[in-house]
């Protein structure tokens, strides 16, 4: 039986590349491992993992619809969990999803040009686990990075809990952030802690991140941030919404940000077909604009913490006064120097 | 016996099965077929019971089948379990 194995050479890598621009689809970095499987000396197949991201799934015309796609994905799905992962994205175009159902991979979302099917349960298992935190009612979400947790976002979840039985907030897990994941958690528990109606959850991989989302299936590079901004919809209107009883999804209004702006529209569209209502809430401003995160950061690279007094919650000035905070502030000061 | 680590055994393969074994506190059978609707108390029969000779009495198993027969069924966990119980 053909065997999937590591390319790793930089005639092999150069093979995977011809043969996945053979199919239309770009060859993409990074990756974590690049397998294939060869015929006669001849590469037939290939695909790459990065993290738990499946990608790059070229398989010769003449190899297709045989068992060359179960082959490279046991082969991606060992590695991966061999790096300790046991839930795989793979995020292909829709006229594919098939083929990977039928390896037992469930379409968590399908948008435009974009399909994205999970491996291993995990989408079960993040539901399962947060079940506790379900309460019958009129419920909302906010979906938050928070980094870190500003004045600007506690206004945002204090008015958005007003309006409804139960508010989820949704901390952005994927640590791409200067903030890692687990201070900017406990910052948002702690600054909104009064809040009796606000229940906090991490969003784990549900929350597609621009980071993971690959765009080596897509026609155009720049259809890329579109794409993951409504794939990223889509999976939280099918699979989170409902789960949670949300019927709204609250975010700040930012008419002078035009990328805000385009986001809100998108959300303004595809949300409402799944039954969440979006919901602008003014966003909070002093008399030098907008409360953001990215002032935040600036106040903390200048060390300027009277501003950042009258910038953030309490819980987060403490923290940025900490050591942990500190670390962090340098990292803010030298990158800023660099630039 | 004991299953002391996360192991696998198997392929995606047509007519095969994935298994994952991993240490849990409880017993759970986790079963994803392309044949679940017909076929999933059989696959389930065929699993627990292999279990059951091996005196698995914990653990998390999950099953990812592609319509394999009894004979690969049991042959796929028995390697799994060899392979999460090895010292």
């Amino acid at each position: 039986m053909s065997h999937a194995v590591p390319l790793v050479t930089s005639r092999d890598i150069e093979s995977a590349r011809r043969l996945i621009e053979s199919q239309r689809l770009s060859f993409e970095v990074p990756f974590d491992n690049l397998i294939g499987i060869h015929e006669g000396g001849r590469l037939v197949a290939t695909a790459a993992r990065s993290g738990f991201v499946l990608k790059m799934f070229a398989i010769d015309e003449a190899y297709q619809g045989g068992a060359l796609l179960g082959a490279l994905a046991t082969e991606l799905v060992g590695l991966g969990r061999a790096a300790g992962h046991d839930t795989f994205f793979v995020f292909t175009r829709p006229e594919h999803a098939g083929a990977f159902e039928q390896i037992n991979f469930r379409l968590l979302a399908s948008d435009g040009p974009v399909a994205l099917l999970e491996y291993g349960g995990g989408l079960e298992a993040y539901l399962a686990a947060h079940a506790h935190l379900r309460r019958p009612g009129r419920n909302g979400a906010v979906v938050a990075n928070g980094n870190p947790f500003t004045l600007g976002h506690l206004y945002l979840v204090e008015s958005s809990a007003r309006q409804v039985d139960t508010l989820y907030l949704f901390v952005v897990t994927e640590d791409r952030s200067v903030f890692p994941f687990a201070v900017r958690y406990r910052l948002a528990e702690q600054s909104t802690s009064h809040l009796r109606n606000v229940a906090m959850l991490e969003t784990s991989r549900y929350a597609v991140n621009a980071a993971v989302f690959p765009s080596y299936f897509l026609k155009q590079r720049d259809e890329a941030a579109l794409a993951q901004m409504r794939i990223d919809l889509r999976l939280f209107g099918a699979h989170l919404a409902p789960a949670f009883d949300i019927t709204a999804r609250f975010v700040g209004h930012e008419p002078s940000c035009e990328t805000t702006a385009a986001y809100n529209q998108v959300m303004a569209e595809v949300l409402p077909e799944h039954g969440v209502a979006l919901v602008e809430i003014p966003r909070l401003e002093d008399e030098s604009g907008f409360i953001s995160a990215t002032r935040v950061r600036d106040a903390l690279a200048r060390g300027d913490f009277d501003t950042l007094a009258a910038l953030v919650p309490r819980p987060t000035l403490a923290f940025l006064r900490s050591p942990e905070g500190a670390a962090i502030a340098a990292r803010l000061t030298s990158s800023a120097t660099r630039s | 016996m004991e299953i002391r680590r996360k192991a696998t055994a198997g392929t995606m393969q047509s007519s095969d099965l994935l298994v994952t074994v991993e240490p849990a506190r409880d017993l759970e059978v986790r079963i994803e077929s392309t044949v679940k609707q017909q076929f999933e108390h059989l696959i389930r029969a065929r699993v627990e019971d292999t279990l059951r000779r091996h005196g698995v009495v914990a653990g998390l198993i999950t099953i990812s089948d592609r319509g394999a027969l009894d004979y690969a069924i049991e042959a796929r966990v028995e390697a799994a379990l060899r392979r999460a119980g090895e010292a």
